[in-house]
């Protein structure tokens, strides 16, 4: 039998328990995102916009500007007045078909729809199989790295079908908030134009109004952008010796971010990005507030898998044009430990393409190729209607095919060439590589 | 821009020397000096009238030995239509400069050189430079242009800006209408008195503040209902008159569109357009001289407006100096109405304007399911007060007693406006939008209070300082965080030939 002093202990112990227990479970427990429900790409959703004729004809006829046009906007019954689209993309253009950006906020600053102040319908105008976006876009996801949440939609304009688009969520400060707990620093866009001459990444000097706005689009803080923590990055990368470019780097570049950001691209053989065919492109720059630090965000993979399963590993910087190579990629792999890393990225998301589904023994087929007859089986008949579209039923059913076909063969390609390029090197070479590839890192389903 | 004020001030003292001795010498001083202060006064003047009696026009002729510098026309002084010509004398040569340059065969040709420079220093709300891209020095105008007369009853004239910028071939593609660099080019042939005919390209008949000549303003800038309400200069064809000597005038004519200030880089702005004004002084007969000069107007405008473009058409509001929007056009197609009333009265060295104007724009097939939407309004007041502490008698342009350069400091002038613009749709009954399909507009407009002191050095140089303290309505669209008021400042040089 208990004292009266040690049971008042014993009371205060189980009540500061079960406090800490509440407190715990508040804290572990992430409030839901009130936008999930528009990202779910467990269906194709439904978009509908209403907006005056003359406007629509007059968006499509000029769908090289960036006028905005007033619309109501309506998604699962909820009705958005006062909203504003325009046309959007680079390649991607279309006075057919235009890709559009939808503003809540255009004409009333604090307008939000589910926390969103935007967010993109992408017409897939390069892109037969619809796919190579959300295939793309989850893969990064599956290995970690913060991008946009998509999925497919109807887009009806004025209560007529306009085809088939995807969703993606705007990188912007909630998507900063969401994705890094703060968003104070200073967003910048690759901005490409199509007459641009690519780049690569060489020093212009340490000025960094040499590369704000242009190529580096400031996306917030736009009046003061603090553009010379780019001047200095680009400027020592060109500069520096061998002996100080590991100390002098450090503060402006999360090595694990960038590795995985250019290995992931790899696997996916994108053509237009990082390393790409036509210099440098498709990504966001966040600096990190308060630091120099740069983290890498992916954006458009249109272009993915274009260049086929057999793209080389080093592609645009340790191999191809000595001019054309990408100087930062480049200086990167002269570090050992970040050459490693890179390797082991590239493993990593192969590993992850090939994934076998520990709920289906019998199913041999890998993450991305279920994954690709799952999208195929929500959106065929909806591409099938899609009369805007650029491309032919036909090419539809052939782009969708060489995704299988590049699912299959690029997993074991990358494997094959990191176990050579170490071998080559004497470095070790994993035993993860030759397993069966059921790994559970990141399971998606 | 420092020596270019220096070397403004050193040519006006060299061009008043010049001019009062041309002046004094020419047997043109006694064409009447002109109260008319609007840019629609005809320039012609009436026949000179036959003396009766010989003696009395020698008299006439006769030099004064202390001729008040105030006789001295300006250069930008409009010639008073009403007033007795000076008995025909013969002119020594074929070029002569009183009010300006001027060229003359006989009775016959008479073509005047005419040049009016405007150059401001400015300067506004913090980041105004950036933001508003406003620059502490500005080449606001430069205008050259000739005006004359053909056989007497013949009247033209043709000016040019010379500072304002061409298109590039991206602003034409891009839809973006060029704003003209001609500015007035018109002929007037009064064989008729009351009904003369202005053809060609002149200032539409409607507002005070906007026919208000440029180089005779009481504030360095216009109103902003004259400078965004008001429609400018058009092409087109007028019937004028007057009747009752200056009792009573009219003016009205149609033209191609509605003027400059409804068009822009973005903006196309209506079309085809007929507009009426009609001036009068209704107590000019009492007894009491203090009503003489009031002079009351009105005006009306319809103008037929598309939506051909594929930007929004409407009018827009911006703020006065640094012209930052504070409301944006709208997509409007139908008739564009306008009137305005207003009020000007002179009294020995003050005055006093007032108008009011008010324009509705239909919006026919405007909404979101191209149905109508309720028109778009717009309606802008101002008061505006002058009084001239040296005490000169209130003209425009105002005639210093005794110039810089004459023994004298010219005259000074204080002057105060209180205005008001504002931007809704009409019988707006759902929740207010800003987007420019908006069933119902959010309501936005401006009030802006100017305070100024001119300080006409002679009558070729005028210095304006203003202070300008501006309120947008919407914080939103405020240039200045937290929608606070904020002050501008200006100062402007100006020279005419």
């Amino acid at each position: 039998m208990f004292r009266p002093v040690g049971r008042a202990f014993v009371g205060l112990f189980l009540l500061a328990a079960s406090a800490g227990s509440l407190l715990l479970h508040a804290q572990t427990t992430t409030p839901a995102d009130p936008s999930d429900p528009f990202f779910d790409d467990s269906q194709v959703q439904s978009i509908s916009i209403n907006i005056n004729s003359r406007d629509w004809e007059s968006l499509k006829q000029n769908y090289l500007d960036n006028t905005y046009y007033p619309c109501d906007f309506k998604w699962n019954g909820q009705t958005v007045r006062n909203i504003g689209i325009r046309s959007r993309g680079t390649g991607s253009r279309s006075g057919v078909k235009p890709g559009l950006r939808v503003d809540f906020d255009r004409y009333t600053t604090s307008q939000t729809f589910l926390g969103l102040k935007s967010f993109i319908l992408r017409n897939q105008t390069q892109d037969a199989s619809n796919m190579h976006e959300r295939l793309s876009m989850q893969l990064f996801q599956r290995l970690g790295v913060k991008v946009s949440r998509e999925a497919f939609t109807k887009l009806f304009i004025n209560n007529t079908y306009e085809g088939l688009y995807t969703i993606v969520e705007s990188v912007d400060k909630t998507f900063l908030k969401k994705s890094f707990g703060e968003n104070d620093g200073y967003l910048y866009k690759y901005d490409y134009n199509a007459d641009d001459t690519p780049y690569y990444f060489e020093d212009r000097g340490p000025n960094g109004d040499l590369y704000v706005p242009h190529p580096f689009k400031p996306e917030t803080n736009e009046t003061d952008p603090h553009p010379d923590p780019i001047g200095q990055l680009i400027h020592l990368l060109g500069n520096d010796s061998d002996a100080v470019f590991p100390t002098t780097v450090a503060p402006y570049i999360d090595w694990d971010n960038f590795t995985r950001h250019i290995a992931i691209e790899n696997v996916l053989a994108d053509q237009d990005g990082f390393n790409g065919d036509y210099g440098v492109n498709n990504f966001y720059w966040y600096r990190l507030q308060n630091k120099n630090l740069f983290i890498w965000i992916p954006w458009d993979k249109s272009e993915a898998f274009k260049n086929g399963p057999s793209l080389a590993i080093f592609h645009n910087f340790l191999d191809g044009v000595p001019g054309k190579r990408n100087r930062l990629s480049a200086r990167a792999m002269t570090l050992p430990g970040v050459q490693v890393m890179y390797l082991d990225r590239l493993l990593d998301a192969a590993m992850s393409l090939r994934q076998l589904d520990d709920q289906n023994p019998a199913d041999t087929r890998g993450w991305m190729e279920r994954e690709i007859q799952r999208e195929y089986d929500q959106i065929r008949d909806l591409v099938y209607a899609d009369t805007e579209k650029p491309f032919t039923n036909a090419e539809f059913e052939a782009d969708v095919e060489k995704l299988r076909t590049f699912a299959r063969e690029r997993p074991a390609f990358v494997e094959n060439a990191v176990a050579e390029w170490k071998q080559q090197r004497g470095l070790a070479v994993p035993a993860r590589t030759l397993s069966s590839g059921r790994i559970l890192a990141n399971p998606r389903r | 821009m420092i020596v270019h004020l220096l070397g403004v001030v050193l040519i006006s003292g060299v061009l008043t020397t010049f001019g009062a001795a041309t002046a004094a010498g020419s047997p043109l001083q006694l064409e009447a000096s002109a109260q008319a202060t609007t840019e629609q006064a005809p320039k012609k003047a009436k026949k000179a009238k036959k003396p009766k009696d010989p003696d009395k026009a020698a008299k006439t002729k006769k030099p004064k030995t202390k001729k008040p510098k105030s006789d001295q026309p300006a250069p930008d002084e409009p010639i008073d239509p009403d007033a007795e010509e000076a008995p025909p004398v013969e002119v020594p040569g074929p070029f002569v400069w009183k009010q300006h340059p001027s060229f003359r065969y006989k009775k016959a040709v008479r073509v005047d050189f005419e040049a009016k420079f405007q150059e401001d220093g400015h300067s506004s709300y913090q980041g105004s430079d950036k933001a508003a891209g406003l620059d502490p020095w500005e080449m606001h105008r430069n205008r050259i242009g000739i005006q004359g007369t053909l056989f007497k009853h013949i009247d033209f004239e043709v000016e040019r800006e010379l500072t304002e910028q061409e298109l590039t071939e991206k602003d034409i593609t891009a839809g973006i209408t060029p704003k003209s660099q001609w500015k007035d080019v018109n002929v007037n042939v009064d064989y008729i008195k009351n009904a003369q005919i202005q053809v060609g390209k002149f200032k539409i008949p409607f507002g005070l503040d906007e026919l208000t000549g440029v180089t005779h303003n009481d504030y360095v800038y216009r109103s902003a209902g004259a400078n965004y309400l008001a429609p400018a200069r058009d092409i087109g064809a007028m019937v004028h008159g007057r009747f009752f000597k200056r009792g009573l005038s009219y003016a009205t004519g149609v033209f191609l569109h509605d003027g400059d200030n409804a068009r822009s880089k973005k903006i196309a702005g209506g079309d085809q357009t007929f507009a009426a004004r009609v001036t009068g002084k209704p107590f000019r007969r009492l007894s009491h001289t203090w009503f003489d000069a009031l002079e009351l107007g009105t005006a009306l405008a319809f103008t037929h407006v598309t939506d051909d473009s594929f930007r929004p058409n409407g009018l827009r509001g911006r703020t006065i100096m640094t012209q930052d929007n504070f409301a944006l056009p709208v997509y409007v197609k139908g008739q564009r109405s306008r009137w305005e009333g207003d009020l000007d009265w002179t009294v020995g060295p003050a005055s006093l304007r007032a108008e009011y104007t008010r324009v509705v724009d239909e919006r026919r097939n405007q909404s979101f399911t191209d149905g109508d939407l309720p028109d778009a309004r717009y309606r802008s007041w101002y008061i505006s007060g002058t009084w001239l502490i040296t005490g000169e008698t209130k003209t425009r342009p105002v005639k210093p007693d005794r110039e810089l350069f004459g023994g004298g400091l010219g005259a000074v002038e204080v002057a105060v406006r209180y205005e008001r613009i504002m931007f809704d749709s009409v019988n707006g009954a759902v929740d207010a939008f800003s987007n420019p399909r908006a069933e119902n507009i959010l309501p936005t407009g401006e009030r802006a209070l100017t305070l100024g002191v001119n300080w006409t050095v002679n009558r070729f140089i005028k210095l304006q300082f203003n202070g300008i303290r501006e309120h947008v309505d919407d914080p939103d669209r405020n240039p200045v965080p937290n929608g606070e008021a904020f002050w501008s400042r200006v100062v402007r040089l100006q020279l005419v030939l």
